[in-house]
């Protein structure tokens, strides 16, 4: 065994309850010989990462989910949420509560900026737990795998929006529904409440483009605020029942298909905004 | 009664593929040709086998060669799987060897009266590899036209470009084969080179998926496109995809991560001291990001499935 594996068992056994790591046993890959898959994901990765993320959501972030029926088993999804953060706090979140409360467990594919496999170490960590980089020939082999992808519209937009305008959903990508119609991928509509004020971000430091990072955001509070995290799962969307996949290539369709998701996932933000007591409960 | 014309005959590869032809029926009549002489081409002694000595490079040779012997046998198919190996030589000689008799032989195959498909060997390193691309290669994607890859790439996607651009433009039949790299000794692999090291550097905070690819899978998906009518581009994959870093494992070599902008001086230093092939201004993108052939296409269309694992016993017994 090597030290890379020997690291990665004493981190999870560590970290994770029996439980835990019995359920993330389970987890399958399409693997292509060597315990890895095309894109790099391996289950002793996706181990790490919820170890690495495994306080946070249950100790800092205190996450709770509803509506984890409406996650799919299997088959092709894509799941589209809100975006904020100054770092995808809520990409980490929505990933460990997808793979803890599905059985057996489904660890997504966050679809990343072309800048993160640029980054040194980052890149192999997330790569090992499932992120892939969001290329068009990527997404394509992976739901043509049936692989569950996250996606979120807003982009760095999102993730660097302004705390006045936490909650508003700033200009929606219609990709998604383009993917969602060409490989009958169901859409999973979800809301994450509680990170949009972890962690405001002060101010953006322009023209730092070091491994193509767009900006580096300067954070109004040393380390994120210990909000509570609402992921709220909204009934899957088939776009693909109701448009044909020749549809996928006509912008009008699209602008439509992904009008459709943005409301639904726009209808489970001001649910969740009315349902909580508190921004820390 | 079929006969096939093989070019690199006397190369692991083209060495083995003759064998497996001469097997596939009994039948078969195959063409071998090299640049060596009968007695150095190692090609087993058979009655249906006929090895000719031709410097590809002249077009004149290349001429006789298809309308002399090619035509008595009644050559139906040429799979073209000569390139130059070495990537430290470059020069008209070398470009004449990739591309030159590549435009040559397909020039005249056009015009030949009994053969009626050409087969071509490319690589999958005429993909272009970076952040914004997919780790995934379908055969659609982006080519590597940087001005400033070293020839050894740039003769790949020029041959290649070259085979592609008669696809539909002539009645002979063009399939060609993007395979990954094949690692195995003479075959001109720098992943080969490199793992012959006991030390074998990589760049620091990177660990990049590659695809590879025994010898004899790469006969098999020949001899797949040798057998079919199809044509068009297919990405011929190996059974093995992993991280660089378990490739280094696998061979019981040390790793030692070392930042990127150091590689290209060690590995140069490293060539000039050993003797060795592996240039890492070669390598560079695929030593940091991943990229993986999809074979899906040569699956459906060829019937190829990637099934011999690289044997890694032998490329770890091979050492500097």
């Amino acid at each position: 065994m090597s030290w890379r594996s020997k690291l990665a068992q004493r981190l999870t056994s560590s970290v994770l309850t029996r439980e835990q790591q019995e359920h993330v046993a389970k987890v399958t890959i399409d693997d292509a010989g060597h315990g890895f898959d095309r894109f790099g994901m391996s289950p002793q990765g996706v181990g790490v990462g919820l170890s690495l993320f495994r306080h946070l959501h249950d100790h800092y972030f205190r996450v709770k989910s509803y509506g984890t029926e409406n996650i799919p088993k299997s088959g092709a999804t894509i799941v589209v949420a809100n975006h904020s953060g100054t770092l995808p706090l809520d990409g980490f979140m929505l990933w460990s509560d997808i793979l803890l409360n599905t059985n057996p467990p489904r660890a997504g594919r966050p679809v990343a900026d072309f800048f993160v496999p640029a980054l040194p170490f980052i890149n192999t960590l997330f790569c090992r737990g499932g992120m892939i980089a969001g290329s068009r020939g990527n997404v394509h082999a992976a739901l043509e795998a049936g692989e569950l992808l996250f996606i979120f519209p807003e982009g760095v937009r999102g993730i660097g929006k302004a705390y006045a305008k936490r909650y508003q959903l700033q200009r929606w990508t219609v990709g998604h529904a383009e993917l969602a119609i060409r490989h009958r991928a169901l859409v999973l509509p979800s809301a994450v409440i509680g990170a949009e004020e972890a962690w405001p971000q002060a101010m953006k430091i322009k023209g730092l483009s070091a491994f193509g990072v767009p900006y580096l955001p300067v954070p109004a509070t040393p380390l994120p605020m210990p909000t509570r995290f609402h992921l709220h799962y909204g009934e899957p969307i088939a776009l693909f029942d109701d448009y044909p996949p020749q549809s996928a290539n006509d912008p009008e369709v699209l602008r439509e298909a992904a009008g459709r998701v943005h409301d639904a996932v726009e209808a489970l933000i001001e649910r969740g905004l009315e349902m909580r007591e508190g921004v820390f409960s | 009664m079929s006969a096939v014309l093989v070019t690199g005959a006397t190369t692991p590869v083209g060495r083995r593929l003759v064998e497996v032809l001469l097997d596939s029926a009994e039948d078969m009549r195959v063409l071998a040709v090299g640049i060596e002489s009968a007695e150095q081409s190692k090609l087993p002694g058979h009655e249906r086998l006929t090895y000719e000595r031709v410097d590809l490079r002249r077009g004149r040779s290349v001429r006789e060669l298809l309308h002399g012997p090619a035509r008595e046998l009644q050559v139906e198919t040429i799979v073209h799987a000569a390139h130059h190996r070495s990537a430290s030589d470059v020069g008209s000689k070398v470009h004449a060897i990739n591309v030159e008799s590549t435009r040559s032989l397909l020039l005249q195959a056009e015009r030949h009266p009994t053969i009626r498909r050409f087969v071509f060997r490319s690589h999958v390193e005429v993909y272009g590899v970076r952040t914004d691309l997919p780790s995934v290669f379908a055969e659609d994607h982006p080519l590597n036209f940087s001005p400033d890859a070293p020839q050894w790439l740039r003769d790949r996607v020029e041959a290649d470009l070259t085979v592609c651009a008669r696809m539909g433009m002539c009645e002979l039949q063009i399939a060609v084969l993007r395979t990954s790299e094949c690692i195995a000794s003479e075959c001109g692999s720098q992943l080969f080179d490199y793992l012959r090291s006991r030390v074998c550097m990589r760049p620091m905070g990177f660990d990049p998926m590659l695809n590879l690819l025994s010898v004899e899978d790469l006969v098999q998906a020949l001899m797949s496109a040798t057998g079919s009518d199809a044509q068009g581009v297919f990405n011929i994959p190996g059974a093995d995809t992993l991280p660089l870093s378990t490739v280094i494992e696998r061979v019981r070599r040390l790793e030692v991560p070392v930042p990127g902008p150091l590689l290209r001086p060690l590995y140069r230093l490293r060539s000039l001291t050993r003797g060795t092939q592996f240039r890492y201004d070669l390598n560079a993108g695929r030593f940091h990001f991943s990229g993986v052939p999809d074979g899906t296409r040569a699956e459906r269309v060829l019937g190829y499935e990637p099934s011999y694992p690289v044997d890694w016993s032998t490329i770890a017994a091979s050492r500097l």
